[in-house]
């Protein structure tokens, strides 16, 4: 990849947002102690390492009732 | 009228709160993001990759269409998959909880929490598409200037309609099931089965499937709005009338 | 007295388990009506039909002199309810969802502010500003109770409000209804009895689907007389000595320490020669006294 340049535009805004759910997930995570389903190191393992599914996956149907 | 809003208005509370919005946010700028990214570094990937024996691929040069393509895939699997997950609990967990007891013996009707909850569905849904739209076409425009679409309004629009049937099939499966297993496995049985009919070909002009994935042939023109105009009927038809199922099975529910 | 709520004839079976057969009763306007019987008599099911939530299989619900049918809740605007176990959204806070319960409901914006200030006050909730998922298990209820009470209903329905608290919870919930009740006739269930002869004026017993006792509390009171007299000597010589001595009167009796619980025919002539036999032998006795039948008697009598 000779032009990282060119691709600045695409990988700030996807890194930001990556980033942002990553973060988010992973604070919500550690900050509650029930969940649906799983446990807390599999969410933390999940929200950090599969991208954006961990973290969509966690807030949709993985976070317990408040 | 007063219940409605005060629902619909409890709804957006709840889509904040719950981190809804966020997620469909998040996951839908990033899909408008995607998709002209690959547009444009799969091509540049490949090419160069000796296969061996001489074979060496040569990637054409990517131009917007193929920014299209990749947004009409997107979309229609990652972005259907994460629709469907958020909004899987959307009357599921109200009757699994009985947390509409109350607010529907304060003299709520019924059909006040199946419509509220789909327009407030359909705005979140409607908002995450524009979303993505707005972005996937920003960079297209930038990068593939003055490119052609046609039918233009048809080709988004179908994909969107495909996203309102889906959140209506899951308040049917939610009503009809009472808990998000039902609600899930119902959504996913209808599209299993959209998907195994789209193997004969004289139902794929039809079947509402063609919305979700099959309106590129639209935006190069390979096809006139035309062929998709029945489709689009039934569709339409398909989802007013899970509405109007959800309503009267909820009237005749014991909760 | 016009009747606020009235049951006539009221049946339901799930399948082949009738779990209400034929119940009748009517709750008077401004009383506070406790509804007891046993966990799975079918006091929720009765509940839930006179909201209409259930369908009835036989039999007629009146509200405010309007028919209940189910679906359709039109009577509940006259009802305040507040189920068992009441589920709330936990992302709100009580504030918020008084709110929400208020514009459901068409309160015009002044009242509801007003009554939601009145309200939080009155079940002690108005300095909290916590999420409801964060509220403990009697704070829940009080909410519930807040809810049930804000449109200002004709006709309370609490199911098993004190059930799931502990002493304290009780006590405050208790004294809510109390308080309610001058406003509003309150119908609730129960299977806890003490709570029922702290508050309640009336009460229908239900036991195997259909109504055991029912009366008011004053009417179950005089009807069920209690025929039987206790007396608690300070020694057992002079117990010995009272037993020798009434000879007479113990046929129907029980002993327990150095008390005796005697049950006689006519409760006025037996108490004169009590007395009398007291005297005579110069026994003073630590007590003596004419038993009231309880609620929990009663109760035992008719559903045990």
């Amino acid at each position: 990849m000779e032009n990282l340049q060119e691709y600045l535009p695409f990988l700030i805004p996807l890194a930001v947002i990556q980033a942002g759910l990553m973060l988010a997930s992973l604070i919500h995570v550690l900050r509650h102690d029930t969940y649906r389903f799983g446990n807390r190191p599999l969410w933390i393992v999940l929200c950090l390492a599969t991208g954006i599914i961990g973290p969509v996956l966690y807030f949709a149907i993985g976070r317990g009732d408040e | 009228m007063k219940s409605f809003v005060a629902f619909t208005k409890k709804e957006f509370t709840e889509s904040l709160r719950t981190y809804r919005l966020v997620v469909l946010a998040a996951v839908f700028l990033l899909l408008g993001v995607m998709s002209p990214l690959f547009a444009k570094i799969l091509p540049e990937l490949l090419s160069g990759v000796d296969l061996g024996g001489g074979i060496v691929i040569t990637a054409p040069d990517p131009t917007a269409m193929d920014s299209w393509a990749q947004f009409f895939k997107n979309v229609g699997q990652m972005g259907m998959l994460t629709l469907i997950i958020t909004f899987s609990g959307i009357i599921a967990n109200e009757l699994n909880r009985g947390t509409l007891i109350i607010l529907l013996t304060k003299g709520m009707k019924r059909h006040t929490v199946i419509l509220s909850k789909f327009l407030s569905a359909s705005v979140l849904w409607t908002a995450s598409y524009l979303l993505c739209l707005t972005v996937c076409y920003a960079y297209t425009e930038y990068f593939w200037p003055a490119s052609i679409l046609s039918n233009a309004f048809l080709a988004f629009f179908s994909i969107w309609l495909f996203g309102e049937f889906l959140i209506a099939l899951l308040i049917f499966g939610g009503i009809l099931f009472g808990n998000l297993y039902g609600s899930l496995l119902t959504c996913l049985g209808v599209i299993v089965t959209l998907s195994l009919l789209n193997i004969l070909p004289y139902v794929q002009k039809y079947n509402p499937i063609a919305l979700a994935g099959g309106t590129l042939s639209l935006l190069n023109a390979q096809k006139e709005a035309a062929d998709f105009i029945p489709v689009t009927i039934i569709c339409s038809v398909m989802a007013v009338s899970l509405l109007v199922m959800s309503i009267v099975v909820f009237n005749k529910k014991q909760i | 007295m016009t009747n606020t709520l009235s049951v006539k004839g009221l049946s339901k079976s799930f399948g082949a388990n009738k779990v209400i057969d034929s119940i009748s009763f009517d709750v008077p306007e401004g009383s506070i009506f406790g509804f007891i019987g046993a966990n799975g008599a079918g006091k929720t099911t009765t509940m839930k039909m006179i909201l209409g939530l259930l369908p009835s299989d036989n039999g007629e619900i009146f509200v405010c002199g309007e028919k209940v049918s189910f679906g359709a809740t039109k009577t509940n605007r006259f009802i305040g309810y507040l189920p068992d176990v009441p589920e709330f959204y936990g992302y709100m806070r009580a504030k918020e969802y008084l709110q929400l319960c208020g514009e459901i409901v068409g309160l015009d914006a002044v009242v509801k502010s007003r009554r939601i200030a009145e309200l939080l006050d009155i079940v002690g909730l108005s300095g909290v500003n916590k999420r409801i998922s964060a509220l403990s298990r009697g704070m829940k209820q009080r909410l519930g109770m807040a809810q049930a009470l804000l449109n200002e209903p004709e006709l309370l329905i609490c199911d098993e409000p004190t059930s799931a608290l502990d002493p304290m919870g009780r006590k405050e919930i208790l004294d809510t209804l109390k308080q309610a009740s001058r406003k509003t006739t309150v119908f609730f269930s129960t299977h806890i009895l003490s709570d029922v002869e702290r508050i309640c004026d009336r009460v229908a017993v239900i036991s195997g689907g259909q109504i055991a006792l029912s009366g008011t509390l004053a009417e179950l009171r005089t009807k069920h007389k209690s025929n039987s007299i206790l007396i608690k000597f300070a020694s057992a010589i002079d117990k010995e000595q009272f037993v020798s001595a009434a000879a007479l009167l113990m046929k129907d009796v029980k002993s327990v320490d150095m008390e005796l619980t005697l049950r006689v025919t006519d409760i006025e002539a037996a108490q004169r020669v009590i007395l009398r036999i007291l005297s005579l032998n110069d026994i003073l006795p630590l007590k003596l006294e004419v038993l009231e039948p309880t609620i929990e008697s009663l109760y035992l009598e008719v559903a045990g």
